[in-house]
């Protein structure tokens, strides 16, 4: 078993190699490597999490080379679990990019950014599979690094003026908060002289409280990035929309979960009992009710979703904060149950681009009746979205409901209400979506673009939101295809997606006795900590 | 049974399009089906045998997919699918076959009756909100029907939005309370109720729910909207089946709570205020369906006072009004459908005189009425007088309120008189000055289903006793006296509940003749209208969200980069302070030697003119300093490997500022506010001081020994001698090949841009080298300042340089040198060629694609890896091969070496792709910006 622990890292790397050197002439041999390599990550990723649950963490010394020296791999249930789920959406939204592209082949003569499209696409899912794998805090920053590269070149990939413009704030923001991970790495390391994830859970335990906390605190700050938690979350809707659909449908499923993951790791395995539970709460409370503020006040589908995005992180935070097992048992969840329908709903509005052109709900209208088969590929992860049961997001946040009230205090209470109010509004936004975009009646539409300008006398706020989207002309300022049909591959990625999510609820019993595990796993931070001290290198 | 119903729901689309309207016709089978079986389960469950059935879903959240089948849930699934049917046959003849968006119509309220039969049928809470939130999205889907009308749009977002409200309301009473009960299912929660303050809240916050989805005051605003419906939604949703769900949750909690006083506060004030306030607005209304919405509103406060008031007898009164309500309710509804169909308006003022066109449906309409104003021998009748019956004897036995509530109860009933009579007069007389309305026959299917109701109220009206069974088995359960009983024709003699409906009659059908004083009165005194309360709430909900948005999304990169920073410094302030770090184990002398202090101050000069500078070359410049500075300070520290390393490096990035630099602008230019310049240097200023004192602090608490002193020894072992190349290549090569692949990214990231303004062809193609021509370099002698010099040099002295670039890649396991500084040193070589004679000197020195060496070189590294398998038992095992070679004699190499090597070819490869876009590809753009400038008249390529 052990020996597949590197496979989602390195196959693809290997494939990134191998396409560069065949050039971008072999399509069919392209296409070919990289659906091979996907289909073997997510194959092996759930062969992995079966192991990891069955016989406990697997942990691997990369090279033989034990631990500190050497680089510790580890597959916990936590980490497994993520793993899977993440290539899996990777593996459909590769699917459904590969069938846009062919798609679009004969209209699409420029053609520019497709020869790298496919190489970096591979590689930020190795990045991403390192950071779930990585037991040591450099080698998570090299999964960072990998995946924040690759994100870097699809965010701009095409090179228009928008997708620059807000290519560099998250370029930008990408790189401050690299900045300060490698901070964080060397405070750590001049604190405790490791960076192994075990060894400086030891020794964190009893060095000065100020060392700690500084570690700690530069550690939360990073991540929070990553995720997007408020109030570091800006970044997101401002970059996110002008990418091409599948990427930003595997940008806004899996990049700020790799944050959150990491985040959820190092706090439970580094800090178990400094939860800094206060800090927690508030920017929970904060990122779940201004992040879906925010998704109200859109006009445009994506920046709409990117915006319930970053609300909706707020409720992995919210289960971090409450750092009971059922809290985290319910974050666990909802993780796996959002990366699976925010990543739907991005491919949903790709499909909706496609067929109109344009994913500003005040210029679309009578979708419901020109394309039923949208509308219900839109509504089932919508609702979900939103929490109507018995999707599986409704479990997630009834198992986080659950520890808000088993908790008690008045911080879990309020929390309790926040994502209350935050279903709410999720709800809300989804269903104007739905009056506008789908009910409306055809034609309805096109006047109705100026409806959103009778707002705020004496605010600059209106500009600020305004401009934001009326940058984006086309699609981050190119021209994409349309057409009335949509290709096999996109819809049955789409579908695909769907259906999983949907497995989710049939399936519900297993999977919440599973995250009730992994969370008490991480609950239990000798688990991970012993694994990997027992298992000695040849040396 | 549910299931049954999901499947019609899921084949309902289908089946619309091949039968049309007929496919309702095989839907209605379903709660048919479940009638009937209801039908045969009465008895037993009259006889006190509950059924039940459990599965498993989530037990790991204590959720199971109980069901119990008991007395007041087989009251609801007679409701919910006996009106169920019937609605859907009814459907069959209400809609036309190429209506639009039939399919989902027909899948929603299948869906719906099936959710409607679960959530009576639940017995586990969340279960039961399961099918509650079920009920509220199918309701949003079925009353957009008519999607194309604005109004009924925004009537479903309204809908939607107050009932999901009440519904998230109800989700966290119900955690709450399971919490306390340690137990979601409803009939262990009721055999044992837990009570305390955390579960009067809990109660609160599902009553809050529960008057949400019945319409009850304050949250009665959507239902009237809601009339936007197709008349067979309001028929079965908004009158027998949905809006009764609040008031069956209400009726199923009662025997548990409904001796708290705040559950009976409640339910009674704010159910009779809902009652009146319903009654009064429904004599205003001119639509036939308002109208009877409001009633609708009216009669679901009577219930929830009824049901809340928490005796046995209301809680028996209380049920047998609730199946009163619905039987009657329905047909009106209905009948209203077939008028709007046959007539083509609803307004009471336009109908007349359809007594006479349409007889069949006015007796349908007129039994229905009769039993909505409680005239015997109607059911209402029975149930009203039940009601009466049990305030008073409650009022008897000396509970203080049921006075009150007897006087709201008999106003309340006068109301539901008045407007009962105002339907049937507006319905069907004949008005003076209004020609009579023109009709089109109505089908036999679509009348019979309101016929049988009405006739059902009728029937069951004379044979009410036969319900006693039923309804005490309920109502048993409830704590108090057992008087109420009902009786035939629901005629119990001369007592004061019949004299209270007498009164009842009498004001309503006097309030009838002389409403228009009455209404002016409650137009002068009205509260603002519900409706326009909702629209206002959400419409500020709108703008708050719009200035909060505006405030937090600046769309301002260096807001974005600063509240970064910020949030740092701030955290790590905190840290500092709140850490107490004064008394730290091992602290550190601020320098260990001079020359360190004297870099240290170098590099911090460099830094602040920085930002002084306005010109950019100067500025890249002087950053490199630091990064020389460094350099340094690695070679103080004896690491004359990373020293070297950096130093190429370094070389390498300025080279790439200066040829980037060459398409900008020369020199920065200020827009920013001296304000703005001064935060910035502030937080840039405290973002150093604070990171600086953190490395201060955590470098004084180290008690453990660094891991690195144990690389040496592990060095030794391994028969290594340069401990950072081993690091590199070894014991951390998992770390140097997720940087390679970086390295290959960002090389492929930046060619893609900068030749994407020429959009032709793909990456690794556009890189493809020029033909060289000939001379002594390949450089044509016109496009550059050339010097003599330079050129030969850098010819001559390129292939040494590859040569020691070689020797350094090899002699990286034993001193000084590695892939990495090799490739660097390679690339410098191509630097030079390039500096000295331009793009096509390019590629002369290098005739190869840069992507074919940054895939080689990762395919290199990442083989390496994986052949790691083949000689070891994991990936990038460190395996040693031994050669025999002729002349020197035995060999030993490293596996280590061929991953090296592929770091080697990955640097040179991004060496040579930078070169490539930043250097051939900008001087392209150049030489085009040229010669558009020459010929003014073509449009100029777009820069970079």
């Amino acid at each position: 078993m052990k020996a597949l622990v590197p496979l989602p890292v390195l196959l693809p790397l290997f494939a990134v190699g191998i396409k560069f050197v065949l050039g971008p002439r072999r399509v069919r041999m392209q296409t070919f490597i990289s659906l091979t390599v996907l289909v073997a990550d997510t194959v092996i990723s759930t062969v992995l999490l079966v192991e990891a649950d069955r016989h406990g963490p697997i942990v691997v010394q990369v090279g033989n080379f034990a631990a500190p020296l050497g680089i510790t791999l580890v597959v916990d249930r936590f980490s497994g679990l993520m793993l899977a789920v993440s290539s899996t959406v990777t593996l459909c939204v590769l699917l459904y990019s590969q069938s846009q592209r062919f798609a679009d082949e004969n209209e699409d003569e420029t053609g520019a950014p497709l020869a790298i499209f496919y190489p970096t696409y591979l590689l930020l899912a190795a990045g991403i599979a390192d950071s779930f794998l990585a037991g040591d805090l450099f080698n998570l920053y090299v999964g960072f690094e990998v995946m924040l590269a690759a994100s870097y070149v699809l965010m701009t990939i095409g090179g228009t003026d928008a997708r620059i413009r807000h290519g560099a704030v998250y370029i930008m923001v990408g790189a401050a908060s690299s900045l300060l991970f490698v901070a964080a790495i060397a405070v750590a390391y001049a604190a405790c002289g490791t960076v192994n994830l075990a060894d400086l859970a030891v020794r964190l335990a009893v060095v000065a409280p100020a060392a700690r906390l500084a570690v700690q605190v530069l550690l939360i700050t990073v991540f929070a990035v990553k995720a997007a938690i408020f109030p570091l979350s800006a970044w997101l809707p401002d970059s996110y929309p002008t990418a091409p659909a599948p990427v930003t449908a595997v940008f806004a499923g899996l990049l700020t979960k790799v944050g959150v993951y990491s985040l959820i790791r190092t706090q439970t395995l580094l800090f178990p009992h400094n939860r800094q539970a206060p800090l927690l709460y508030t920017v929970a409370a904060l990122s779940m009710i201004i992040g879906i503020l925010g998704a109200v006040a859109q006009a445009d589908l994506k920046r709409l979703l990117s915006f319930t995005l970053v609300s909706h992180v707020g409720f992995l935070v919210l289960g971090l904060a409450i750092g009971s097992v059922r809290a985290l048992s319910g974050a666990l969840f909802y993780a796996i149950t959002h990366i699976t329908v925010q990543t739907t709903l991005f491919l949903v509005t790709g499909l909706i681009e496609r067929r109109e052109g344009t994913a500003d709900f005040s210029r679309l209208a009578g979708l419901a009746r020109l394309a039923p088969v949208l509308g219900l590929l839109f509504f089932i992860p919508a609702m979900n979205l939103a929490g109507i049961p018995p999707l599986s997001g409704f479990i997630a946040k009834l198992a986080l409901l659950q520890a808000a009230a088993a908790d008690g205090g008045v911080g879990a209470y309020i929390l309790l209400a926040a994502m209350l109010v935050t279903s709410l509004l999720t709800l809300y936004a989804m269903t104007k979506v739905w009056a506008r975009a789908f009910w409306r009646a055809p034609g309805e539409g096109a006047g109705k673009a100026a409806e959103r300008q009778i707002v705020m006398p004496g605010s600059d706020s209106v500009a600020v939101v305004r401009s934001a989207y009326g940058a984006a002309r086309g699609i981050g300022g190119r021209r994409i295809s349309t057409s009335e049909s949509y290709p096999v591959g996109m819809l049955g990625a789409t579908v695909a997606l769907i259906l999983i999510s949907l497995a989710y609820t049939v399936w519900a019993g297993p999977i919440a006795e599973y995250t009730e595990r992994a969370a008490a796993e991480l609950l239990n931070p000798s688990v991970y900590i012993n694994a990997v001290h027992a298992i000695g290198g040849t040396h | 049974m549910v299931s049954v119903h999901a499947l019609g729901a899921v084949l309902a689309p289908l089946l619309v399009r091949k039968l049309g309207r007929a496919a309702f016709l095989v839907l209605a089978l379903a709660p048919a089906a479940a009638f009937v079986w209801a039908l045969t389960q009465t008895a037993r469950i009259v006889d006190g045998q509950p059924i039940e059935q459990v599965r498993q879903w989530i037990p790991a959240y204590g959720v199971s997919l109980a069901f119990r089948l008991d007395p007041l849930g087989l009251v609801l699934l007679f409701l919910a699918s006996g009106i169920g049917a019937l609605v859907l046959v009814y459907c069959a003849r209400y809609f036309d076959s190429d209506e639009p968006g039939l399919g989902l119509f027909a899948c929603s309220l299948t869906g719906f009756a099936g959710a409607m039969i679960g959530l009576v049928l639940a017995d586990d809470l969340i279960l039961l909100f399961v099918f509650w939130e079920l009920t509220t999205i199918l309701s949003f889907l079925l009353i957009g029907h008519y999607a194309d009308r604005p109004t009924a749009r925004r009537s479903a977002l309204r809908a939607v939005s107050v009932t999901t409200f009440g519904g998230l309301a109800l989700l966290a009473g119900v955690v709450i309370l399971g919490q306390d009960a340690r137990t979601y299912r409803l009939s262990a929660i009721l055999a044992h109720p837990p009570h305390g303050t955390t579960v009067t809240s809990a109660l609160v916050l599902i009553l809050v729910g529960c008057f949400a989805k019945s319409a009850v005051f304050p949250f009665s605003q959507w239902l009237p909207g809601a009339m936007a419906a197709p008349t067979p939604v309001s028929a079965y949703l908004h009158a027998a089946a949905m809006v009764k769900a609040g008031v069956y949750l209400i009726a199923r909690l009662t025997p548990a709570y409904g001796g708290d006083p705040t559950w009976q506060r409640l339910c009674l004030i704010l159910g009779g205020a809902t009652m009146l306030l319903g009654g009064v607005r429904a004599l205003r209304e001119r639509d036939l369906k308002r109208v009877l919405a409001f009633g609708t509103v009216s009669q679901l406060g009577f219930l929830t006072a009824i049901l809340g008031a928490g005796t046995r007898d209301t809680a028996f009164a209380g049920l047998a009004m609730l199946l009163a309500h619905a039987v009657f309710k329905a047909p009106l509804f209905l009948g209203v459908g077939i008028i709007d169909h046959s007539t083509g308006t609803r307004d009471l003022r336009k109908l007349s005189g359809l007594a006479r066109s349409m007889p069949a449906l006015c007796v349908v309409m007129c039994l229905a009425a009769l039993s909505m104003a409680a005239i015997p021998p109607m059911l209402g009748f029975a149930a009203k007088e039940s009601v009466l019956d049990a305030f008073v004897i409650g009022a008897e036995h000396g509970t203080s309120s049921y006075p009150y509530m007897l006087a709201v109860f008999v106003a309340g009933s006068a109301l539901t008189v008045a407007y009962t009579c105002r339907v049937v007069w507006g319905a069907f007389a004949p008005k003076p000055g209004v020609a009579d309305t023109p009709v089109h026959a109505a089908a036999w299917l679509a009348l019979g289903p309101a016929g049988l109701l009405a006739l059902a109220g009728l029937v069951v009206g004379i044979g009410a006793p036969m319900l006693n069974d039923l309804l005490s088995g309920y109502a048993d359960a409830v704590p108090g006296a057992h008087e109420v009983h009902l009786y035939v024709a629901g005629w119990g003699g001369f007592g004061l509940p019949l004299l209270l409906s007498a009164i009842a009659w009498v004001a309503g059908g006097a309030m009838f003749i002389v409403r228009e004083p009455l209404l002016r009165f409650h137009k002068n005194h009205t509260l603002p209208e519900g409706e326009d309360v909702v629209n206002n709430l959400l419409l500020a909900l709108e703008r708050a969200s719009l200035q909060i948005t505006g405030s937090v999304q600046r769309g301002s990169l260096p807001v974005y980069v600063g509240s970064v920073f910020l949030t740092a410094v701030a955290l790590g302030a905190w840290a500092l302070v709140y850490g107490a770090p004064w008394h730290l184990p091992s602290p550190v002398p601020w320098w260990a030697s001079r020359t360190q202090l004297a870099v240290a101050v170098l590099t911090c000069l460099a830094v602040i003119c920085v930002p002084l500078l306005t010109n950019r070359l100067a500025a890249a410049l002087v950053t490199g300093v630091s990064g020389f500075a460094v350099a340094i300070l690695f070679l103080v520290d004896d690491a004359p490997d990373l020293a070297f390393t950096q130093l190429a490096a370094e070389t390498v990035s300025l080279i790439v500022f200066v040829l980037v630099l060459r398409r900008l602008d020369p020199s920065f230019v200020r827009t920013q506010r001296t304000s703005r310049r001064a935060a910035h240097l502030l937080l840039a200023v405290s973002a150093g001081v604070v990171l600086s004192a953190l490395t201060y602090v955590a470098e004084a608490a180290r008690q453990a020994q660094a891991v690195a002193s144990g690389y040496g020894e592990l060095a030794h072992e391994s028969g290594l001698e340069n401990i950072v190349s081993a690091i590199i290549v070894d014991f951390r090569a998992w770390d140097t090949l997720g940087e390679s692949s970086v390295i290959a990214i960002c090389a492929a990231g930046v060619t893609s841009l900068v030749f994407a303004r020429r959009a032709a062809g793909a990456f690794a193609v556009r890189s493809r080298p020029e033909r060289a021509e000939a001379g002594w370099l390949a450089a044509r002698p016109a496009v550059l300042q050339r010097s003599l010099p330079l050129e030969v040099v850098a010819r001559l002295t390129y292939h040494t340089i590859l040569l020691v670039s070689l020797y350094l890649l090899l002699h990286g396991e034993y001193g000084l040198g590695g892939g990495f500084v090799a490739g660097l040193l390679a690339g410098l070589g191509l630097v030079m060629r390039y500096l000295a004679g331009g793009r096509y000197e390019l590629a002369a020195a290098a005739p190869i694609d840069a992507g074919v060496l940054l895939g080689l070189g990762m395919a290199l590294a990442s083989g390496t890896a994986l052949l790691g398998y083949a000689w070891g038992d994991t990936v990038l095992a460190p395996a040693h091969f031994t050669v025999h070679l002729p002349v020197t004699g035995s060999l030993t190499v490293h596996s280590s070496l061929l991953f090296d090597f592929g770091v080697y070819v990955l640097v040179i490869g991004l060496v040579l792709d930078i070169l490539r876009s930043f250097g051939s590809e900008i001087d392209r753009h150049i030489a085009a910006d040229r010669e558009a400038a020459a010929e003014p008249t073509e449009p100029a390529p777009e820069g970079t």
